[in-house]
């Protein structure tokens, strides 16, 4: 497949959804369905690939350019995944500059603090799914304690933790 | 706080970006604490209206947030640092698992310092819900305005399963016409 047009399909998918894995029925419909170019075996895999690692959910549109058009194609989902970020220039300075009258102020504290409501309940699943055993919830609740009440950097929490989660594989 | 160098702004995504698991939300909060509580680079008020436009803007929340945080802090140059160093690492690391997909899965090690780092993930959300909300705290007129902004969102997504760009947009119009008491 043409890589412009693998770069346009994805681009499609991604504009028209607004969290990360909700251009999934898109991409499923071009590239799986009209045009053939992409298994759903594939389309899993790439799914489940983007989940393992760290960085944004949206990243399976990167593995699936991958299995249509090797890196080539990696770097075309790539780009289709990050386009349409950069839209939010504009909007933020055009934010920024209502942003000291008082009733506008007053919208954005109450966007903040409905988004801390949000947050609420997108920790919830999380904590639960991550709440395996005794020593998950032990570095859940020293993660906190430290994050809290520290100043250290958060990269060294996560580092100490994925250290901590490998002693129960090689002290068995 | 003086600004930071493009070296350095970009240091921070590709750091926190990188290494933080469980999608753009936990990201997102990694970001906060490095660059408002940690650095004082950006603002709260900035941060939050990074927040509520990158959900407004299409695609992936968080690369939006990134180049958002990036353009507030460095201009044009900032903002592609944003996006491009929270991706590009990670997209590169997706591709990787993608090849080696089927062995990955199944080995203990790389499975037992993934459920590590998401336990830790799971703490920083709740210190960053934290952090959100207790610069409103002051006096009981403003804790008002908490528990129902925070309180209202939490329930419109949990109980009654709505999507979070209504909500998002019913908050920013109540909070419009509902003054701020003054602090």
């Amino acid at each position: 497949m043409n890589l412009v047009i693998l770069y346009l399909l994805l681009l499609k998918a991604v504009t028209t959804s607004f969290s990360g894995m909700s251009s999934l029925p898109v991409v499923r419909q071009d590239l799986v369905e009209t045009h053939r170019v992409l298994t759903d075996r594939e389309l899993s895999t790439a799914i489940a690939a983007g989940r393992i690692g760290p960085g944004p959910n949206g990243l399976y549109v990167v593995s699936v350019g991958y299995f249509v058009a090797g890196w080539p194609g990696a770097v075309a989902g790539l780009l289709a995944l990050i386009t349409p970020a950069f839209l939010i220039i504009p909007l933020m300075k055009w934010g920024a500059r209502y942003a000291g009258v008082p009733r506008i102020r007053a919208a954005i504290h109450a966007v903040i603090l409905a988004s801390a409501g949000l947050l609420i309940s997108a920790s919830i699943p999380l904590t639960r799914d991550a709440a395996a055993g005794p020593l998950t919830i032990g570095i859940i609740a020293a993660s906190f304690t430290v994050l809290m009440f520290t100043k250290v950097e958060s990269w060294w929490v996560m580092i100490g933790a994925a250290i901590v989660g490998l002693a129960p594989v090689l002290f068995r | 706080m003086a600004a930071p160098k493009l070296r350095e702004l970009t240091g921070i995504f590709l750091k926190i970006g990188n290494t933080t698991f469980g999608g753009g939300i936990p990201t997102i909060a990694a970001l906060q604490r490095e660059l408002v509580d940690r650095r004082g680079w950006l603002s709260p008020e900035d941060y939050g209206l990074a927040f509520a436009l990158a959900r407004i803007t299409p695609g992936t929340n968080v690369i939006a947030f990134c180049a958002a945080v990036g353009s507030r802090i460095k201009g044009v140059p900032g903002a592609f640092a944003g996006a491009l160093s929270e991706t590009v690492p990670s997209a590169a690391l997706a591709v990787l698992f993608t090849v080696s997909y089927e062995s990955w899965r199944v080995d203990p090690l790389v499975m037992g310092a993934v459920a590590g780092i998401i336990a830790a993930v799971a703490g920083m959300m709740w210190t960053s819900v934290w952090s959100l909300v207790k610069p409103f705290m002051g006096g009981a007129a403003h804790a008002l305005r908490c528990l129902v902004f925070t309180g209202g969102a939490f329930l419109a997504i949990w109980r009654l399963g709505l999507t979070p760009l209504p909500i998002i947009a019913l908050a920013a119009a109540a909070g419009f016409l509902w003054r701020e008491p003054a602090k």
